[in-house]
């Protein structure tokens, strides 16, 4: 068993081990058994739902906001939180923006992704290095990225157009599989090695589970969560790409409200804002449950304000149960 | 001020102008050539209004327009005559660049309540003016910035002050109080919503100082004018363009927030003019909330629900960009049935959305400028003048000519002749590649 799930066992007031486990396991059930009824549901009432198209429009409608739940997961289980996504991703999306002219779709993502990494590490500096609190620190970056988004562009969007290796990553497909799911499966893939098969994935989730205990274990827990800080910062640079790319429309207004949306992925994905708790599979199956819900209601004509209510009461639905048995350990 | 005391109010003022629209139009098919599209398209509003309260026999779009209670919203919106016997016509206003966005603009109300450039009123006197609104980032509202702040540099005894309230109402409202202490001797505000900004403008009033609203309004019954746009002939020309072009069909909804003054008066005026055609049905009906990426998810959403869909029709242009780019994607422009192609109506003249009805994708644009920043300036001037006995007022209500929708084609639709994107010489925004 991983030092996670010994963290996860000694945060559950000695339920044992196999308490540990079946939670873990328990959850990704649950996800896995709300979206397949979710998916019998949608088959019900539109033929079309399940079809290969649909589920490939469900799919590239939630790429962005999956890669970047992926890094917010991270961080959380590091018990910390990033509240400055939505911003690293115009602020990036921007900068490379500034390079469109040189036509070349290499420097254009290079540069976004480095802006992204660069922000990221400063939120991991800010916290750890300063010690200010990532709730306060990743605020405060999320309002001067999205400041200096406008400030840099004039306020202005700028149109892709002209270079098509930027558009592809939005548009393009690899064996007539869109490029943007590529990505996902491999940003996933990557993650859950990360994870759950890697000494960082151990040191990750000793660190968000008891950070006094992690340090004490020789972890230098300052390093896991400058890391952490940093790939998502890299993953949200990814996410404003692939949706600016898919628009072919790189705006410094983007993205409003995607701090809160992707975390609510990570939560409904089983994340705990305390630390030491979640997984990437977890935040997959809450990305597309999500997706799949908004899709649902979308082609039943359900206004989006409802939309939003059926949401918020799934994610509660999904996550109180939860909650409730950690009380009761307690 | 609630809706229903607005409407209470102007009902009187809609009702003159839906009669004159009436009688006027009664001369429109005769005479719609050599009469300004602003009288023209009054006309038809109050036709098509009065038409409209009579009877709406297509019951899928009775039903949308009854659930969303337009008819209450419409009412209250006022429809009338220029300020000072103003006739507009296209090709007018001075040309300049931006002072925020550096673009080129071609403002077309340059001419409307006309200030000579140089000093204004006492020239011995420097007059400190704010200018608060909502969004340096959002290419409509720089470009409503950047036309005030032209407006000011051009009499230098005028000192503005630019301030963007980041769509925080509060901060708005902390932002007017602040010029009243400093007993700044006007202000122009672009309010995103009418209720909060009431009270600060009832306190600037009485304070002595006069306030104008640009577009959208506020809550206050004292505000000293309001520049009010034309969402009413947006709506009503996306619908006559439809009926111009097609007998009916499945339609999608793109639309703002639900309540906002653009929606309801646009989606409203356009339900009024396809509400008595039996070929239309309402098929979806989505608030994207002006935002590109939600209107493209549930366009294609819609596209995967229905394999019949004839119409998008869009209450802004970013909605129109998200929905085209998802029948795009999807490779459903021309899926209409009998292989027609979608017709996607839009609003807002971005050059990105003009360029789109060029190549025929977007069938037309009605027309929404934000460039009327100016307008208000010389607005408040004025009031300030009236104030200290040089001029007289400006009336209360400004209205801002009705702009003629553009198609790719020249068209002439139940006498309002339409632009095409190359001679439509006030688009804004950045060029669109």
């Amino acid at each position: 068993m991983s030092v996670a799930n010994e963290n996860l066992v000694s945060r559950s007031g000695g339920l044992g081990k196999t308490a540990g486990i079946w939670h873990l396991h328990s959850n990704t059930i649950n996800l896995l058994a709300l979206l397949l009824l979710l998916l019998i549901v949608g088959r019900i009432l539109s033929p079309t739902f399940l079809t290969a198209e649909n589920l490939k429009i469900v799919l590239l409608a939630i790429v962005g906001t999956s890669i970047i739940a992926f890094g917010m997961t991270m961080v959380v289980i590091s018990g910390e939180i990033d509240l400055s996504v939505a911003g690293i991703a115009v602020l990036s999306s921007i900068a490379g923006a500034m390079f469109l002219d040189t036509g070349s779709a290499f420097l254009v993502i290079s540069v976004t992704l480095a802006v992204g990494v660069v922000l990221g590490f400063l939120n991991g500096i800010l916290v750890v290095g300063i010690g200010i609190p990532s709730l306060i620190a990743t605020l405060a970056m999320l309002g001067v990225a999205r400041a200096l988004a406008n400030i840099t562009s004039s306020g202005k969007a700028f149109y892709p157009d002209d270079v098509a290796g930027y558009l592809w990553f939005g548009r393009g497909d690899i064996f007539n599989i869109p490029v943007p799911i590529v990505i996902l499966i491999v940003a996933a893939l990557l993650s859950i090695i990360l994870t759950k098969f890697t000494v960082f994935g151990r040191k990750l989730y000793a660190t968000g589970g008891n950070v006094a205990a992690a340090r004490l274990s020789g972890i230098r827990t300052w390093r896991v969560k400058i890391t952490v800080f940093t790939i998502c910062g890299l993953a949200a640079a990814m996410g404003g790409i692939l949706e600016s790319a898919r628009l072919s429309y790189i705006n410094p207004a983007a993205f409003p409200g995607m701090e809160l949306r992707v975390l609510a992925v990570t939560v409904l994905g089983g994340a705990a804002l305390i630390g030491g708790r979640g997984t990437i599979i977890g935040t997959v199956l809450a990305s597309m449950i999500i997706g799949v819900i908004n899709s649902l209601l979308n082609q039943m004509g359900i206004s989006i304000y409802v939309q939003q209510v059926v949401t918020a009461f799934i994610i509660l639905a999904v996550v109180l149960p939860g909650l409730k048995n950690r009380l009761v350990a307690k | 001020m609630t809706l229903s005391k607005h409407a209470a109010s102007l009902r009187g003022i809609s009702r003159i102008a839906l009669i004159a629209g009436v009688l006027i139009t009664g001369a429109t098919t005769a005479h719609a050539a050599d009469e300004p599209v602003h009288t023209v398209l009054n006309g038809l509003i109050g036709n098509y209004a009065q038409a409209a309260r009579d009877s709406m026999t297509n019951e899928s779009v009775k039903e949308l327009f009854d659930k969303d209670g337009f008819r209450d919203y419409l009412d209250a919106y006022p429809v009338g005559e220029l300020a000072g016997g103003f006739v507009w016509e296209p090709g007018m206003g001075a040309t300049f660049t931006g002072p925020y966005s550096d673009l080129e603009i071609k403002a077309p109300f340059t001419d409307y309540l006309p200030l000579k450039e140089g000093p204004v009123l006492n020239p011995d006197k420097t007059y400190r003016i704010g200018f608060v609104f909502h969004g340096f980032n959002h290419p409509w509202l720089i470009s409503l910035a950047d036309t005030a702040a032209w407006e000011a540099a051009r009499h230098p005894n005028i000192d503005i002050e630019v301030i963007d309230a980041e769509f925080d109402d509060n901060r708005m409202g902390q932002v007017i109080d602040n010029w009243v202490a400093q007993q700044y001797d006007g202000i122009v505000l672009w309010p995103a919503r009418e209720a909060p900004m009431g009270p600060p403008v009832d306190r600037a009033i009485d304070a002595g100082i006069p306030v104008v609203s640009l577009d959208r309004r506020t809550s206050s019954q004292k505000i000293s004018s309001e520049v009010l746009g034309n969402f009413y002939a947006n709506g009503l020309q996306q619908g006559l363009y439809l009926k111009e072009i097609s007998d009916g069909g499945n339609v999608i909804f793109n639309r703002k927030d639900l309540g906002s003054t653009a929606d309801s008066i646009r989606t409203g005026a356009f339900l009024e003019v396809i509400g008595s055609e039996p070929g239309y049905e309402v098929t979806g009906n989505y608030h994207t909330k002006s935002q590109r990426t939600l209107a493209f998810q549930a366009t294609a959403d819609a596209l995967q629900a229905y394999d019949d869909i004839s119409v998008v029709y869009n209450t802004g242009g970013e909605e129109a960009m998200g929905s085209l780019d998802a029948i795009r994607e999807a490779n459903r422009l021309n899926s209409a049935p009998g292989g027609g192609k979608i017709i996607i109506l839009a609003n807002d003249d971005s050059k990105e959305v003009l360029k789109e009805v060029a190549s025929g994708n977007v069938d037309m644009v009605a027309p929404y400028t934000p460039l009327i920043g100016d307008v208000g300036i010389r607005a408040v001037i004025q009031h300030i003048g009236a104030k200290e006995g040089l001029n007289e007022a400006p009336p209360k209500l400004i209205m801002t000519p009705n702009l003629p929708m553009i198609t790719a084609k020249p068209m002439t639709i139940e006498g309002v002749k339409t632009v095409t994107p190359d001679n439509w010489l006030y688009a804004y925004g950045p060029a669109a590649k």
